[in-house]
């Protein structure tokens, strides 16, 4: 399971990743090429660049790419680093679960509404945030587990 | 009273080692939570943060840095700067913020030319016979040159937050960038002299062409983006992208180092770098929204107005606030939360938005090496194996010179300036 939740992200990031370069890329060629510019290159980029954040953000979260300060945190007693080390995950946890639920209201508002140029429902824009928060919340909670059980 | 329990959840995380995008996140969240705000609020403001076309610019430039990077290119560009300063003594050092001026234009962020250029540069300068701690400060404050020389990421995400030309910014980041280096570069001539340092015999002009032709492709890119943009050939995203075809060419046909497998890792690499800014981005869209909530920026401004309207008092206020703040916080952070508030402060007394721009970014980058927690010290006492104590101290006299061009910078305008009106106005 958690390798195959692991593939779908890469997956999906890259997928996305590739969309965001291609996309700019034609409106590129077509601005010097083509005697029109397509008018949606733009807001695909966009949405492909937010659902590859989406997508990447659990495994920069696995990989640990957020940038923290040890300063303080090397200088408490090693009980109290312990329970530190549960309780950033337990928090990590708990605010992208509450970005992930508060998600479904925010793309079912996004249901009516149509975005400029492609005309796609911006509820599957927004579905992005849905995705971010659940793939947040996973690897969060698989480092809290793996603190609980070294703690 | 409200605005009490954002900053105090902040700080507390800040310090307890959370990651700072999820201290702010977190400061968010309870700031919500008591003032009663509906919580849809979060991944509102978490998306329209990132929804912005010219944030697509950063995932660019870092995938392009990262494809070059893979290529060799760092190893080239040392080799390079030390054939043209190996005969000086310690021309090592001098080679390596030489290189960090030139690697400047490829990555855009101070803490991974301090990984990158460091893991090269600190083993073989400690191997040289050069003190460790002194080989890690050189290479922590040379490498906030980076992100004051085009093309940068905190002058994009200035450039978004005003609204101004992100090539204007590039080009006014150009002189301060020069002037960093090279100031670097005679404090540790003098240093290297004083402790009798290695030099190598001279480079033949051979030699040295032969390692430029090297070093050329990369040199390239940067003035293909640079020149790309200010010529409104293309936007910055679009220069962004073209610097990742670019750099996906010259891997493949000229280092010979990319195929399909590798570039997939580097660009999964990139967008994890990517993302992990990008949530960063967007939590500090939702704490900059609840500062203009409860009108933080006007009673800064108010303050620091009360206290004078000159201009250049306001300008040194601003720089004591940002570097201290730039001590503790991350440079896009800071700049996010921070640089539209200030900016119409500095405006308000007269100042230049593009040279206070570059002020700020200025700052927020001699943070980086600020001790005692800098974070490209940390970054390079850990490739040196060196304590942050002794790489805080020996990075001192380079903190110096980068104060005094920062006073240079605040009290000469033209030095940022000159550039963007020669060729943009």
């Amino acid at each position: 399971m958690k390798q195959k939740i692991s593939t779908w992200l890469k997956y999906g990031t890259l997928l996305s990743a590739y969309g965001f370069i291609g996309s700019v890329l034609l409106q590129i060629f077509a601005r010097f090429f083509l005697a029109n510019t397509p008018p949606w290159t733009e807001e695909v980029a966009r949405l492909c660049f937010i659902y590859a954040t989406a997508f990447a953000a659990g495994l920069a979260l696995k990989q640990q790419y957020f940038v923290h300060l040890d300063v303080l945190f090397n200088k408490l007693p090693a009980s109290l680093q312990r329970i530190l080390l549960v309780i950033i995950p337990a928090s990590t946890l708990f605010l992208f679960a509450i970005l992930g639920i508060f998600a479904v209201p925010f793309v079912l508002r996004g249901y009516q509404e149509f975005s400029p140029s492609m005309q796609i429902r911006m509820a599957f824009v927004f579905f992005s945030m849905l995705v971010l928060g659940a793939s947040m919340s996973y690897y969060a909670a698989l480092d809290l587990q793996k603190a609980i059980k070294n703690r | 009273m409200m605005i009490s329990v954002l900053i105090v959840v902040f700080i507390v995380c800040l310090l307890l080692r959370f990651p700072i995008a999820f201290a702010l996140g977190l400061s968010c969240l309870a700031y919500i939570l008591v003032a009663g705000i509906p919580l849809v609020v979060l991944p509102m403001k978490m998306y329209s943060g990132i929804d912005v076309f010219v944030l697509l610019s950063v995932p660019g430039f870092i995938l392009a840095g990262n494809l070059m990077n893979y290529g060799g290119l760092t190893e080239k560009i040392i080799a390079f700067c030390n054939r043209l300063t190996g005969h000086i003594r310690g021309g090592l050092a001098l080679a390596n913020i030489g290189a960090s001026m030139l690697f400047a234009g490829i990555s855009g962020t101070a803490v991974s030319d301090t990984a990158s250029i460091g893991s090269v540069m600190i083993p073989a300068m400690k191997k040289e016979g050069y003190d460790a701690g002194f080989s890690c400060a050189v290479t922590a404050a040379s490498s906030t040159v980076g992100p004051i020389i085009p093309p940068s990421v905190p002058m994009i995400i200035a450039a978004t937050l005003s609204g101004l030309s992100v090539g204007k910014l590039f080009l006014a980041g150009a002189i301060p960038g020069l002037l960093l280096g090279g100031g670097m570069m005679v404090l540790t001539y003098f240093i290297a002299r004083r402790r009798q340092y290695p030099k190598y015999p001279k480079s033949s002009f051979q030699q040295i062409v032969r390692s430029f032709v090297d070093t050329f492709w990369a040199l390239l890119m940067t003035l293909i983006i640079l020149f790309g943009i200010i010529g409104g050939v293309f936007t910055p995203t679009e220069a962004s992208i073209i610097a990742v075809v670019y750099a996906l060419l010259v891997g493949k046909l000229v280092y010979k180092r990319l195929n399909l497998r590798n570039v997939q890792v580097i660009i999964l690499d990139s967008m994890k770098t990517s993302a992990s800014l990008m949530i960063l981005i967007g939590f500090a869209n939702l704490f900059g929204w609840i500062l203009i909530t409860e009108r933080l920026p006007q009673m800064i401004s108010a303050g620091i107005l009360d206290i004078t309207h000159n201009k250049y008092l306001v300008l040194l206020l601003i720089n004591l606030l940002l570097i201290f703040v730039g001590t503790f916080m991350e440079t896009i952070a800071a700049l996010l939360i921070l640089f539209p508030i200030l900016l119409k402060v500095a405006v308000t007394v007269g100042v230049d938005p593009i040279h206070f721009a570059v002020i700020a970014v200025l700052n927020l980058i001699i943070g980086l090496t600020t001790p005692p927690v800098g974070v490209c010290l940390f970054v390079a006492s850990s490739i040196g194996k060196v304590s942050i104590g002794e790489v805080s101290k020996a990075s001192l006299s380079f903190l110096l010179v980068s104060l005094l061009v920062l006073i240079l910078v605040t009290f000469f305008p033209e030095l940022s300036l000159f550039l963007p009106q020669l060729f943009m106005d």
